[in-house]
């Protein structure tokens, strides 16, 4: 009997050791997939939505040969997000992968978009330079950006130097939201070209959350400051469930650059 | 109640103890109160004793009515119902509110239900209150003790089953009044039941007026059954349930949907009179309180919301009385209790989700108690106590999100762990044979709330802040004495005491400019803090005088007066009050007079929002007789209260909200 209990607790441990460790897309959504023609790569687009919205997205390209269909991990990425409104074009902000070493098997980037497709066509281009044959290819994705209720996504024009910014919320979102303290990033990014929208670094930032509802706010909360390429992490507080509003006030230096923009998250 | 009264000469065991709870209870820091004829003359009785018992006499009167007229107690009054006790100008956190020994914690963020609630006069056999040098000995407090002993029932020979139903009606409420109390045994088995149903309607204050939200409806039933084991023990059950709704609080912007308490202990009594451990009960308890706050009956309410509410505790008790020798005597406690609290806040706003926060977030409180108190009789002059108590508490947070909720307020671990003590010393002379002298001195802690701990965002609607809560906070230090005189003439008795209390890391709120209110319209946001200290001193007297043996003359005088550590009033100090009482008594019949004097309270704390009060002369007229109905004794009762239908407020009463104006009332009472 022992032995028979014994033999079972074996097989189930060799069954555990023998799956396959953890599948790097799991709780990811697959967006698309294409071949990057001139790689011999097979690329896979997932996000965390299931659908695409406005502002900030992070995106999780896979590279499989387009043969043999192994992984690739080590990869050159380079996106170029375009805007095609008829009369005229732009890009958006993104970021290519930091490394061209996959992530876990996954090229983690992100692209900005700064308006939903009811303004025009959304594409996605990625040029992929496949370091395992060295070939070089790209692929170019039709992407369907919708507008939320609650704008994720802001744009104002500075006081102080007249230069358009464009800022996303990234967090808290209104499934991470709890009572309680909360992590807060955004991403600020300035329009310096149709084609060109870097990052920006150059900005203070002020956060008062509210409860419009209540007319009250939270304490304790820390003003998101510059942790690297435009991202600006800190501290939101909310004190009970529901509608929030983070106010924002942006400063260069002592000069004001926005007092006007803020962002909903209802939990 | 002669019926009663021989019932329990009858019940031998009984008796015993009753008279031991006397022995144990009769100094002069810890008084005992029966309320149960053959307990007052099984021994010589107190003033205290005294006066409850002269008190008690109004068939009609609410067990707060009971509770107001004792010199150290003052009630701090939100609605018509659950007025919550405090002594010597100290309440909540700082006393004990005890029921048969058991800690009961109420659900309310707000206070509104303090264990009083759940006693009925019917079903209160004896109250024990405790100041000063004995009043931590239940439970580390820095302000005394109040001991609500629930009725036991009496083992009978003869019979069966008696009891009593009586009926009341006030006019200033329209309230209805009706109790009915069953006692049932049978061989070692004796059983008590009583049931209560109290429903009221808005008052009307002096001049006329109708104070909306002042009405309520209660059910309180109890059930106690005892079994015999033999001559010297019994085992003993006791259930209690309580069901209130409708209960409206006119100095709250909320008012009770629904009240729910469900109280139940198993425990047994041991007595054995010649032994050196001659008393002894053990006692286990668990008991449920939940709580419903909404605004759905107010108006023009800006947001309406519910603010459910839930308290557990579970605990065990154990008391003995020894005896050393011929001359010392001792009393052991122990005890150990945990409570859970949790209560929340939901606000509905039409098209958005609902805003959902946790006003007392999730906690628990684990204590672990024992304490001691030694009586000396030293000679015929001298008796001398000494009390002393240590508390290990407990108190953290239970969950991860009441956790999230607290991290807010900068806290990291809101979790605390304390040794509370406490200690007395109490000295008592015989001057001459009228007139004695005691005098004594103590040191007693207490641990901060969970409000004052963990409490987000409470609104109090006394002083319009929100509060929150500081997990950081030192229990609260008292070092207090307390010095009496008492002549006893053959005719008058007369008693003096002065008492003084400084108490370190006095627990307030202070304004917190940086944070914005979470209640609409509240004047801002309060920290529980400390302040450095606080003083309290105070004198209280009672006149017990008979003239001629017809009259009875009752008159108490209590004055307090708080100063914080810069010299500013403390707020809830109760002005100089009188009460006094000329009972006249012929053959069955009585009539009563009885003034109520208080005195303006210039006496305010600014900071804590509050106004002067008036002072105010009330008269009261009460009569009554006893009579035999169908061969049953029976007693009918009327009177008036507030002849005069002044309109007034004391100080203690939140929002200045107008007390009954003139009450008229009818009770009648069959005893079978």
């Amino acid at each position: 009997m022992t032995v028979f209990v014994l033999c079972i607790l074996a097989f189930l441990v060799s069954c555990t050791k023998d799956k396959t460790e953890p599948n790097p897309t799991e709780g990811l959504t697959k967006l698309s997939e294409g071949y990057a023609i001139g790689a011999a790569a097979k690329v896979e687009v997932y996000t965390k939505e299931t659908s695409l919205i406005t502002g900030y997205t992070k995106f999780y390209i896979a590279l499989y040969d387009s043969v043999s269909g192994k992984r690739i991990d080590d990869a050159h990425i380079q996106l170029n997000p375009m805007m095609d409104m008829g009369m005229m074009q732009h890009s958006a902000p993104f970021e290519n992968p930091a490394s061209t070493e996959a992530v876990n098997h996954l090229f983690p980037c992100s692209v900005t978009f700064i308006m939903s497709s009811m303004g025009g066509t959304w594409t996605l281009d990625i040029d992929v330079h496949n370091h395992v044959n060295d070939k070089e290819g790209s692929i170019t994705l039709p992407l369907t950006i919708a507008e939320p209720t609650a704008s994720r996504q802001k744009s104002f024009t500075a006081v102080h130097n007249g230069a358009k910014y464009f800022i996303s919320l990234i967090s808290p979102t209104a499934s991470t939201s709890k009572v309680g303290i909360n992590d807060m990033e955004i991403a600020i990014y300035k329009k310096a070209s149709m084609m060109s929208w870097p990052a920006d670094s150059s900005l203070s930032v002020v956060l008062t959350p509210e409860m419009p509802t209540m007319g009250h706010g939270s304490p304790n909360n820390v003003n998101p400051v510059h942790t690297g390429n435009g991202h600006y992490k800190g501290k939101v507080n909310f004190t009970m469930t529901g509608l929030w509003r983070l106010n924002l006030d942006f400063m260069s230096g002592t000069a004001v650059a926005d007092t006007t923009q803020f962002f909903d998250v209802t939990f | 109640m002669k019926q009663i009264t021989l019932l329990l000469i009858l019940s031998s065991s009984l008796s015993v103890f009753s008279q031991n709870n006397v022995a144990l209870m009769s100094d002069d820091s810890s008084r005992s109160i029966e309320l149960r004829e053959i307990q007052v003359i099984s021994k010589e009785r107190t003033d205290r004793q005294r006066m409850l018992h002269f008190y008690r006499a109004n068939q009609s009167a609410s067990l707060e009515d009971i509770l107001s007229r004792l010199p150290e107690l003052s009630l701090i009054r939100r609605g018509t119902y659950g007025m919550e006790p405090s002594i010597r100008s100290l309440s909540g956190g700082q006393i004990n509110v005890l029921v048969d020994g058991m800690r009961i914690h109420g659900a309310c963020t707000d206070k509104m239900d303090p264990a009083t609630i759940y006693i009925e006069p019917v079903n209160l056999e004896q109250l024990q209150l405790q100041t000063g040098s004995q009043g931590f000995v239940y439970g580390s407090a820095t302000g005394g003790t109040v001991n609500l002993i629930t009725a036991s029932p009496v083992c009978h020979p003869d019979q069966k089953l008696h009891g009593l139903i009586s009926s009341g009606f006030q006019t200033a409420a329209k309230s209805l009044h009706e109790a009915l109390q069953l006692n049932y045994n049978t061989g070692n088995w004796s059983f008590l039941g009583s049931a209560t149903w109290r429903k009221s309607d808005t008052y009307r204050s002096g001049g006329g007026e109708k104070i909306a939200f002042s009405q309520y409806e209660k059910l309180n039933y109890s059930l106690a059954a005892s079994y015999q084991l033999n001559q010297h023990t019994r085992i003993k059950a006791d259930y209690i349930g309580d069901n209130g709704w409708n209960i409206g609080y006119p100095a709250l912007p909320m008012d009770v949907g629904y009240a729910v308490a469900r109280i139940g202990s198993l425990g047994i009594q041991h007595t054995a009179a010649g032994k050196r451990l001659y008393k002894w009960q053990a006692k286990l308890y668990a008991n449920q309180v939940r709580h419903y706050m909404d605004d759905t009956h107010r108006p023009n309410v800006p947001i309406h919301m519910d603010m459910p509410g839930r308290s557990m505790t579970a605990g065990f008790t154990a008391e003995g009385a020894m005896r050393i020798n011929r001359k010392q005597q001792l009393r052991l406690v122990a005890d150990a209790s945990t409570t859970r609290l949790t209560a929340s806040m939901t606000m509905y706003e039409a098209g958005q989700p609902p805003m959902y926060m946790l006003t007392w977030p999730d906690n628990r409180k684990d204590q672990y108690g024992a304490g001691i108190s030694w009586t000396c009789q030293a000679d015929s002059n001298w008796l001398l106590q000494s009390a002393l108590r240590l508390d290990y508490i407990h108190t953290g947070l239970t969950t991860q999100a009441a956790k999230d909720h607290i991290s807010i307020l900068g806290v990291t671990d809101a979790a605390r762990n304390e040794l509370l003590k406490n200690l007395s010393f109490t000295g008592t002379r015989k001057l001459n044979d009228r007139l004695k002298a005691s005098a004594s001195v103590a040191y007693a802690e207490r641990m901060p709330t969970a409000t004052e701990l963990y409490g987000f965002y409470l609104f109090n609607a006394q002083d319009g802040y929100d509060y929150l809560g500081n997990p950081g906070l030192l229990p609260e230090q008292s070092l207090q004495g307390e010095i009496s005189l008492q002549t006893n003439g053959k005719k008058a008795r007369l008693k003096f005491t002065a008492f003084y209390n400084h108490i370190r890391h006095f627990i307030s709120g202070s304004v917190n400019q940086s944070f914005s209110t979470m209640t609409i319209g509240a004047n801002g946001v309060k920290n529980f803090s400390a302040l450095p200290f606080a003083n309290l001193a105070g004198l209280e007297s009672s006149l017990l005088y008979k003239p001629i043996a017809a009259i009875d003359i009752v008159s108490t005088l209590r004055y307090t007066n708080g100063k914080d550590n810069t010299g500013d009033p403390l707020p809830m100090i109760a002005p100089l009050k009188n009460t006094s009482t000329v009972r006249y008594q012929f053959s069955h019949f009585f009539l009563q007079l009885e003034t109520e004097a208080a005195s303006a309270q210039t006496e305010i704390s600014g900071k804590y929002g509050e106004d002067k009060t008036n002072g105010y002369l009330l008269l009261h007229a009460r009569s009554g007789c006893q009579f035999l109905l169908a061969g049953k004794k029976t007693d009918l009762q009327l009177g008036v209260e507030n002849i005069f239908d002044k309109s007034y407020h004391e100080h203690l009463d939140w929002g200045n909200i107008k007390r009954p104006g003139r009450n008229g009332y009818l009770m009648i009472r069959l005893n079978f």
